[in-house]
């Protein structure tokens, strides 16, 4: 049965987009991983992660996003986040993440930028 | 004379239990008229205080519970996360860098991110054993 929290991905020109629906955490690390290595597979070297506003993320889904982003340098991928509160973006600033993962204001701003 | 009141919550061991944890201090501090992004910065502190709590302290066993006391003063709010567990030791200041490069877990962000959020933090033991997070946000900060 599928969740509708579970992330889905489409195309826009040359770049990947991951909808992370609903919770990033170490208990949803599967299905947000599957998504990355589905458009890995494809060829994608261009990623936008695109999250919830509301969506709740802790440490454990921290981990799980600087995997992808370590992962993502190694194969030459750029990676692009949007979507996210401002609290959460304060946080990924606070971890360092944005020096690896830029987060735009729009999935059209990021877009534009890649 | 200032008055103090508490208020108690005890959640299972169990990952996704937090975010009750979360929802009550965040409750609490909103009533208290904190402004929004410290209520935020205060969830996410408790959020982390619990998984810390629930995965480390009492490692994943169901049948133990975390405590989480809040204690609201006239201009400061302070929340304590209490676990059974030993002492977890000392934890090094994780590194952005060297978890993109693979060099360490990715993991590990729970104490940074505590200390980052509130306006003062203690972890102690407690005398009857157990670890205890004191974390107290102020109205004036």
């Amino acid at each position: 049965m599928s969740n509708g929290n579970e992330p889905s991905v489409r195309v826009k020109n040359d770049v990947s987009i991951i909808d992370v629906k609903g919770d990033v955490t170490s208990n949803t690390a599967g299905p947000i991983e599957d998504a990355y290595k589905q458009v890995t597979v494809a060829g994608s070297k261009k990623i936008l992660l695109c999250f919830a506003r509301d969506g709740y993320i802790n440490s454990g889904g921290i981990a799980v996003l600087i995997g992808i982003v370590s992962e993502s340098r190694k194969r030459g991928q750029v990676v692009r986040m949007t979507g996210l509160s401002a609290h959460f973006q304060k946080i990924f600033d606070m971890v360092g993440l944005t020096k690896y993962a830029r987060i735009f204001p729009s999935e059209d701003a990021a877009l534009l930028d890649f | 004379m200032p008055t103090e009141k508490k208020l108690e919550l005890h959640i299972p061991s169990i990952l996704g239990f937090e975010r009750v944890a979360m929802d009550f201090a965040g409750a609490v501090a909103k009533m208290m008229h904190f402004p929004e992004e410290r209520i935020e910065d205060l969830k996410t502190a408790v959020v982390e205080a619990c998984l810390n709590a629930i995965e480390h302290g009492n490692k994943l066993n169901s049948t133990t519970k975390v405590g989480i006391t809040l204690t609201l003063h006239d201009s400061k709010l302070q929340v304590a996360v209490t676990d059974q567990g030993s002492g977890v030791g000392a934890v090094d200041t994780p590194s952005i860098d060297t978890k993109i490069e693979g060099e360490t877990s990715p993991r590990g962000w729970g104490i940074f991110l505590i200390k980052n959020l509130v306006d003062e933090v203690q972890f102690e033991t407690a005398p009857e054993g157990g670890n205890v997070v004191r974390m107290v946000i102020h109205l004036d900060n």
